[in-house]
């Protein structure tokens, strides 16, 4: 009943929408703010007290502000979409135990209500950014909304792979939240790639979140050297990364009540 | 339309023990490899059950029976362990209080979410919605978040759900004893024309009366096992005879219990005839001699109670030997004999119950129960348990 599907994933879409702003003063607003703010402090603490700046050779006269932009709401929206949707099935257990529901939208709606918002925050920012003149129109902007929805789906095949293991593991949702403030730092967000000692560059490169920041940064920035191929590989890891989350879940699912 | 609504062949379900921390690990890695194992306490054992459309079908059986199992199996909360499971039609549930609703969303927003389980496009929800409200009748209630509902408010919102859903198969249980009088009207008349209509209800109750009135067949269940299945009445029956049995034995303990009491019963005759707990009556002869020795610890004459009641328990009469203000007759020291003679003439016929409890001199503290049961023989076509002195002016 895949109309009876999409009926469901608008209801639990909208909910989740509501009651991530339910009770709270700035409503929707905080989704643009929250982000907004992260960027702001970051800016002032990486730019302003740190002086990081950029290698010149390749950026040139970009700011710190404008590369960091890119780079940081990609990963505000992966990161919330996994620890939101890790807890997906737990939180929704009371449910579970009493009403048959299509059970890997309990863990699609959340991914795909973070991404919409963030994405709605993203596009204000660039906006903003262009008019400032800190970021230069160019054609492969387009890209990024392809590829947020690739973000999206390397995402949620995550999610219902943690949402799963969770159910089973319960502390896996503490350890996912550390390990993911951990890899925003080994991610190359902050930095740039060629910052890394060119030792580590190839080891960094084993994290799929680089390999997004990197085609995110030359679709919007025209720097880097990613090309068809990196395309081709976040193609295929959001592909792996479907297929496996999609296997797990469905293996599991059933069982679920048994370990609630 | 398929005439089978429900295929169940070899269904059971196991819940794996979890208590131990590496249990979870284990039980991950062995469902992700598909290999069985693992301790797992059946709750279920494999059962076959079959409802057609319009054969309305009853679940009985103790607590812990595995009903509730068995229901969320139906609605396809749990997955069978083993087994298959066909259901062709709708279903619809009415489980537990607040079955389903979100206690943090509001009445309204737990009705469209359930409309859209329901395989609702989003114009038939706001069709029915207008409807569904006011059959639930809970005013203002109904944008405020479930978990600030009274219990009551809760049946009724999932009631008027499942009216507007009219699912082919409607799965229910003891929820409708929550709604006010006239609510309780306002579903009974419902499910009746929902039946009616050729709807088909599963229905768990402990109300024998309940499963008798609206099903045809029923189940009855007892430790995971299905005790019997068939038609609605002579399964209740069934039922309520074991239960009896249960009280029976339980009544029997505790008398035996009563032996190191100080006050006790020694031995008994009814009509003459010495302890067998049974006792037939037939119309024509209907007074008890009853007959009942009772030991005291101190050399004082004990008090008998003597009551009677219907075989479900009711009382019917009951008096003492304190209140008679009789004097039992002393055999030996601390040996007492109690003699009445109980006039059944105004018992309708039926099974009835005589209690017999030793007290202290007092009349205060009671030890024990010894129960008798009185089969009272005869046809007539009068109601109820007594026939109370009457005359008909013409």
């Amino acid at each position: 009943m895949p109309q009876q599907r999409l009926g469901v994933l608008a209801e639990l879409l909208r909910r989740d929408l509501k009651h991530r702003y339910l009770g709270t003063f700035s409503g929707g607003l905080w989704a643009l703010l929250q982000p907004l703010l992260q960027l702001a402090i970051y800016g002032y603490v990486f730019g302003t007290i740190f002086r990081a700046r950029l290698p010149e050779a390749e950026f040139g006269e970009l700011g710190f502000i404008t590369f960091l932009a890119i780079g940081l709401w990609p990963w505000t929206a992966f990161a919330e979409a996994l620890n939101r949707a890790s807890t997906a099935i737990v939180d929704n257990a009371g449910l579970l135990g009493k009403v048959a529901l299509p059970r890997p939208l309990l863990v699609v709606a959340p991914v795909l209500a973070g991404f919409l918002l963030h994405l709605a925050g993203f596009v204000a920012v660039l906006l903003v950014l262009l008019g400032l003149g800190w970021l230069e129109p160019r054609w492969s902007l387009l890209w990024l909304p392809p590829l947020f929805v690739l973000l999206a789906g390397f995402s949620l095949g995550l999610a219902w792979l943690f949402a799963a293991v969770s159910v089973f593991v319960r502390d896996f949702t503490h350890v996912l939240a550390q390990a993911l403030v951990l890899l925003f730092f080994l991610t190359p967000v902050l930095y740039p790639r060629s910052l890394i000692p060119a030792g580590l560059q190839g080891l960094a490169d084993a994290n799929p979140m680089a390999l997004f920041v990197a085609l995110f940064r030359q679709a919007a920035l025209g720097v880097g050297d990613a090309g068809p191929a990196q395309v081709v590989a976040a193609l295929a890891l959001t592909a792996a990364s479907l297929a496996l989350g999609l296997f797990v879940f469905r293996r599991l699912a059933p069982h679920f009540e048994d370990f609630l | 339309m398929s005439a089978v609504l429900v295929e169940a062949r070899g269904i059971s379900k196991r819940y794996p023990l979890v208590s131990r921390r590496d249990a979870r690990l284990r039980a991950l890695a062995g469902l992700l490899l598909r290999r069985p194992g693992g301790a797992a306490h059946e709750v279920l054992k494999p059962l076959d059950l079959e409802i057609r459309r319009g054969e309305s079908t009853g679940i009985v059986g103790a607590n812990g029976a595995g009903k509730s199992t068995l229901l969320k199996l139906l609605t396809g909360v749990l997955t069978p362990s083993t087994g298959t499971l066909a259901v062709h039609g709708s279903v619809g549930a009415l489980l537990e209080l607040g079955a389903g609703f979100h206690p943090e969303y509001s009445g309204r927003e737990n009705l469209r979410m359930a409309a859209a389980l329901a395989g609702l496009s989003p114009e038939e929800i706001r069709e029915r919605m207008p409807g569904i409200v006011a059959f639930a009748d809970i005013g203002d209630y109904l944008d405020e978040p479930v978990k600030h509902y009274s219990s009551g408010m809760v049946v009724r919102l999932g009631f008027a759900l499942v009216s507007a859903l009219k699912p082919d198969l409607l799965i229910t249980d003891e929820v409708l004893a929550v709604g006010d009088e006239s609510f309780q009207k306002k579903c009974i008349a419902w499910m009746e024309r929902y039946l009616g209509d050729g709807g088909t209800l599963l229905l768990v109750s402990h109300g024998m009366y309940h499963v008798q009135k609206l099903c045809s067949r029923a189940l009855w269940l007892h430790q995971g096992r299905v005790e019997a299945s068939g038609d609605a009445f002579t399964v209740t029956q069934a039922y309520l005879a074991w239960h009896e049995r249960q009280g029976r034995a339980a009544a029997q303990s505790a008398a035996t219990e009563g032996a190191a009491a100080e006050y006790r019963i020694a031995g008994w005759r009814v009509d003459g005839e010495a302890g067998t707990g049974h006792v037939l009556v037939d119309g024509a002869d209907r007074a008890l001699d009853i007959e009942v020795e009772l030991v005291g610890a101190d050399d004082r004459p004990p008090v008998l109670l003597v009551g009677l009641a219907q075989a479900a328990g009711l009382p019917v009469y009951g008096i003492s030997s304190e209140m008679a203000g009789v004097v039992p007759e002393r055999l030996a020291p601390g040996r007492y004999r109690h003699a009445l003679s109980l006039d059944l003439a105004a018992l309708l016929p039926g099974e009835y119950l005589l209690r017999l409890h030793p007290m202290d001199p007092e009349g205060l503290r009671l030890f024990g129960t010894t129960e008798v049961q009185v089969m009272v023989r005869g046809a007539t076509r009068e109601m109820g348990t007594v026939r109370l002195a009457h005359r008909w002016r013409t």
